[in-house]
C-alpha cells in the first residue's frame, strides 16, 4: 500500500490531500487532477479575481440578468435552499456587510450607523433573483454582491472528490485549511478517517473525534481572524440576519454527505449557536466555563485516550487531523 | 512580410466592415463596455459552434463561449466517455458525440474548436476545412512540421474559412499594447530576452481504463509529444519572436528527467537558447520539478526591461535611461529591490470611462476570452486573416517542434528558411 501526500494553495488556504492505493504515480496523477480542479474553481468563484463568474455577476446583475453555466446556477439554487434550512444564517450576500466591517482587508472596523444601515439594505438572499427559464441571476438592487466564502471551499472539496472517484481512487482524505474536509472510503489500517475537533480555548484534549467514511466535516471558528474595538473582540464571521459579527458560538462543526453542505452549515451554526436538528453538529458556546451542545456528534470522553500523532496539517485552529490512526 | 491581401482575403467589402469596428474596439483591445452594441449589430445570426475534445482546455473553451453572447455551443465531441459525461454534467442541454465526424456532418454547425491532443489536430482540422467549417485549433497546431504544413496549406487554400490558432497573446490587449510600446523603442536597443515556466506537477493523467490512460498521457509519449517547449513554452516563445520581430536562426537544447523518473522518456526539465537573426539571444527554461518563481517573461534592452507575469506587464528602467513623461503618474509595484512601472493597456480608453488609467481594466477578461472574441468577431466582420493566423501558428509550431528535437538530441540545430515554407 502506497501513501501519497499532496498540497495546493487555493482559496486563501492550504488544501492537503492524502491518497492510499497501489500505484504511486497514478495516485499522484489523480490527486493532481483533483487539486487542479480546486484551483480552477477558485478562478470561477473568487470575488477577488476580476475575470471570475462571481465578479462578473457582482458587476452586472443589478443592471441586467446575467446568464450563468448550469453548474453555477445549480450551486446558486442549492445555496438558496441552504439559506432557508439554516434560518437565514447562511447567506451568500454578506459581501456589503463584510465590506462595511472591513473584513475584506486585513483589519476590521466598527462601521458607523449609516454605513451599516446601507450595507444591510444591500444584503439578503431575497435580493437575488434566479431566473430558471433563462438560467440567469439578477439582483433586485444596486450594490448587492455574492460571496461564496462560506461554501466555496466545500463545493471545491466535493468536486475534487468527484475527480478522484472518476479516476478509481478508493481511499483519500482532503481538507481545505483544516476547516472543511472529506474522507473517501477508509484508510487501510482503520475503520474511518478520524478527525479530532479541538476547542481553540482548550487545545489539549479534543472535544470530539469524528469518524468520517464517505462523509464530510466542516469546522468553523471565530478565533482565526478577529479585531478588538473598545474592549470587545469581533470575529470575522457575520450573522447576516443581524448585520454584525457573531457572538453566538466560539466554534461549530457539522457533518454531512457533502462538504458543500457541511461548510455552509458550520458557518451558519456560528450565528445560530445551537445544533440544527437535521444535521449532525456541535457548537461550543463562548465564555467560561465552556458549554458544548451537540446533535449526533458524541463528545470525546476526556479519560479515554485517543492517539493523535503529529498531524501534518494542524496549521489551523479548528480541527486536528488524524490521518493515520495508530 | 507576407502579403496578407492574397486570395482576396481582404476584399474591399470586408475591409470596410472591419474598419468600421476599429474605432470602437480601438484595435488594440476589445473593451466589452464599448463595442457591444455595434458588435451585435454586425452579427446577423448566432454562430453555431462545436467543440471537439472536452479535456481541461476544451472545458475552458466551453466556459468562455458562455460569455460570448453571439456564439452558441451546439455540440461536444470526444471519443472518451468520461469527458462526455463531464460535458453533460456541466452542460446538460448540449448534445454529445463520440465521433467528431458526426459534428462535421451537421450543416447547422459553421464553426469548430479543436482541443484534442496535439498530434490528432491535423486530421480533424483538415476534415473540418473540407466540411466547410471555420476552425479554431489549439496551439501548437500540430506535433510535426509536416502536419503543421499540411494544415497551413489547407487553411491558405480555403481563404473564405476562418482558421485561427490558439496563440492567445496575439489577441490580448496587454500584449498588443506592449508590442507597440516595444516597437516604439521603449527598451532602447534590445539586447536579450528570457522566459521561464516552473511548476511542480507530474504531468501524468490517470484513467481506470489502461488503454485510455495511455492515450491520455500523450504529453509524456516521446513519439508524439512536443514536450514542455511545445505544450507550454510555445505560448511564451511566440510573443517573444513577435515582439522582437525576428525568427530564430538556431536553437541549442538540453533536457533532463530530474524528478519524475516513472518510466517516461520526455524530460521534466528543459533549457533552450535561441539565436535570433539579429543576434539577440532568447533563453527559455521550464521544469515540472519546482514551482519557484512561477512563470514570467522578460525583454531587456539598453534603457529598460519589460516583464510579463500573469499576462500583466511592468517596465523596469535603467537609472541612466531618459525619463518618460507619463511614468510619474503610473502605478508602481515593488519586486524585491526593483521598482516596476505598471504598463496598463487601454490607458486612454480607461480614462475616457472615468477609470484611473493606472489601474487594471476592471473589464479585463481571460486570455482565452480575447482570442475567442477575436475569432467569433471574424464571423461577422470577416473573413480576414486573424492575428493568430495559420502563418503565425505554423511558424510558432516549426520553432517549437525544432527546439524540442534539439532538446531531445541535446544539440544545436539550425532553422533553415525551407523549414518555414508553407
Amino acid at each position: 500500500m502506497e501513501t501519497i501526500r499532496l498540497a495546493q494553495r487555493a482559496m486563501a488556504c492550504r488544501f492537503e490531500l492524502v491518497l492510499e492505493g497501489e500505484d504511486a504515480p497514478r495516485l499522484r496523477a489523480a490527486g493532481e487532477a483533483a487539486l487542479r480542479e480546486i484551483e480552477w474553481l477558485e478562478t470561477r468563484l473568487s470575488r477577488f479575481l476580476p475575470a471570475s463568474d462571481t465578479s462578473r455577476i457582482n458587476a452586472r446583475a443589478a443592471k441586467e440578468a446575467v446568464p450563468v453555466e448550469p453548474w453555477l446556477f445549480d450551486l446558486l439554487k442549492r445555496c438558496r435552499r441552504l439559506h432557508e434550512r439554516t434560518n437565514g444564517a447562511f447567506d451568500l450576500t454578506v459581501g456589503p456587510l463584510m465590506q462595511a466591517w472591513g473584513f475584506y482587508g486585513d483589519g476590521g472596523r466598527v462601521p458607523d450607523a449609516d454605513a451599516l444601515a446601507e450595507a444591510r439594505r444591500r444584503a439578503g438572499m431575497r435580493l437575488v433573483e434566479l431566473d430558471e427559464a433563462r438560467r440567469a441571476v439578477r439582483f433586485a438592487r444596486e450594490g448587492v454582491a455574492l460571496d461564496f466564502g462560506a461554501i466555496g471551499k466545500g463545493y471545491a472539496v466535493d468536486e475534487a472528490m468527484h475527480i478522484l472517484r472518476e479516476a478509481g481512487v478508493e481511499r483519500a482524505f482532503l481538507h481545505g485549511g483544516t476547516s472543511t474536509m472529506y474522507g473517501l472510503g477508509q484508510p487501510a489500517d482503520a475503520e474511518a478517517w478520524n478527525v479530532a475537533i479541538v476547542d481553540p480555548g482548550a487545545a489539549d484534549e479534543p472535544v470530539a473525534v469524528v469518524a468520517l467514511r464517505d462523509e464530510a466535516l466542516s469546522v468553523s471558528a471565530v478565533s482565526g481572524k478577529s479585531f478588538e474595538f473598545e474592549g470587545v473582540c469581533y470575529g470575522h464571521v457575520l450573522d447576516p440576519r443581524l448585520g454584525k459579527p457573531v457572538r453566538g458560538a466560539a466554534l461549530a462543526a457539522a457533518a454531512a454527505a457533502s462538504a458543500e453542505t457541511a461548510d455552509a452549515v458550520s458557518t451558519a451554526l456560528l450565528a445560530e449557536a445551537r445544533p440544527f436538528p437535521e444535521y449532525r453538529s456541535l457548537v461550543i458556546e463562548p465564555g467560561a466555563p465552556r458549554r458544548i451542545l451537540q446533535n449526533g456528534m458524541p463528545l470525546h470522553a476526556p479519560a479515554s485516550h485517543v492517539a493523535t500523532p503529529a498531524a501534518p496539517a494542524s496549521n489551523g485552529h479548528a480541527a486536528r487531523l488524524n490521518f493515520t490512526p495508530a | 512580410m507576407n502579403d496578407r491581401t492574397r486570395g482576396g482575403l481582404l476584399s474591399r467589402r470586408n475591409f470596410l466592415k472591419r474598419s468600421s469596428l476599429i474605432p470602437l474596439s480601438g484595435l488594440l483591445a476589445q473593451s466589452p463596455a464599448i463595442g457591444a452594441a455595434t458588435r451585435s449589430a454586425g452579427f446577423k445570426e448566432q454562430v453555431q459552434t462545436a467543440l471537439i475534445g472536452f479535456g481541461p482546455q476544451g472545458r475552458d473553451i466551453a466556459a468562455t463561449l458562455a460569455r460570448i453572447p453571439e456564439a452558441t455551443l451546439a455540440a461536444v465531441a470526444d471519443h472518451y466517455n468520461v469527458m462526455l459525461r463531464r460535458s453533460q454534467r456541466s452542460m446538460p442541454e448540449v448534445p454529445v458525440f463520440e465521433d467528431y465526424r458526426a459534428v462535421l456532418d451537421n450543416p447547422d454547425i459553421s464553426t469548430v474548436f479543436v482541443a484534442t491532443p496535439t498530434h490528432t489536430h491535423r486530421q480533424i482540422a483538415l476534415d473540418a476545412l473540407s466540411a466547410g467549417k471555420h476552425v479554431y485549433v489549439e496551439a501548437p497546431m500540430a506535433s510535426t512540421i509536416e502536419d503543421a504544413r499540411a494544415m497551413a496549406q489547407a487553411a491558405r487554400d480555403n481563404p473564405n474559412l476562418i482558421f485561427q490558432v490558439g496563440l492567445l497573446t496575439r489577441s490580448h490587449p496587454n500584449y498588443r499594447s506592449v508590442f507597440q510600446f516595444i516597437r516604439s523603442g521603449a527598451l532602447g536597443r534590445a539586447t536579450m530576452a528570457r522566459a521561464q515556466w516552473h511548476s511542480k506537477e507530474s504531468w501524468r493523467r490517470v484513467s481506470p481504463n489502461t488503454e485510455r490512460e495511455m492515450a491520455l498521457n500523450w504529453r509524456l509519449d516521446a513519439g508524439v509529444s512536443t514536450g514542455l517547449i511545445g505544450e507550454v513554452g510555445m505560448h511564451q516563445l511566440d510573443p517573444a519572436f513577435w515582439f522582437l520581430g525576428k525568427r530564430p536562426a538556431a536553437v541549442t537544447g538540453l533536457g533532463q528527467i530530474m524528478l519524475w523518473d516513472d518510466g517516461r522518456k520526455t524530460p521534466d526539465t528543459i533549457q533552450a537558447i535561441f539565436e535570433l537573426e539579429d543576434g539577440v539571444p532568447l533563453l527559455y527554461d521550464a521544469t515540472l520539478t519546482s514551482s519557484f518563481d512561477g512563470a514570467y517573461d522578460t525583454y531587456s534592452g539598453r534603457d529598460s526591461t519589460i516583464m510579463f507575469r500573469d499576462h500583466r506587464a511592468w517596465m523596469f528602467k535603467e537609472v541612466d535611461a531618459p525619463l518618460l513623461g507619463w511614468e510619474v503618474y503610473a502605478r508602481k509595484d515593488q519586486f524585491y529591490k526593483e521598482l516596476g512601472i505598471a504598463l496598463a493597456a487601454n490607458a486612454t480608453q480607461l480614462d475616457a470611462q472615468d477609470i484611473s488609467p493606472t489601474e487594471d481594466d476592471p473589464n479585463l477578461e481571460t486570455p482565452l476570452w480575447y482570442a475567442m472574441r477575436d475569432f467569433i468577431d471574424n464571423h461577422a466582420f470577416g473573413p480576414y486573416l486573424p492575428a493568430a493566423s495559420y502563418e503565425v501558428g505554423f511558424e510558432a509550431a516549426v520553432i517549437a517542434i525544432r527546439a524540442n528535437e534539439a532538446i531531445l538530441q541535446q544539440t544545436r540545430l539550425a532553422y533553415d528558411d525551407a523549414l518555414f515554407a508553407i
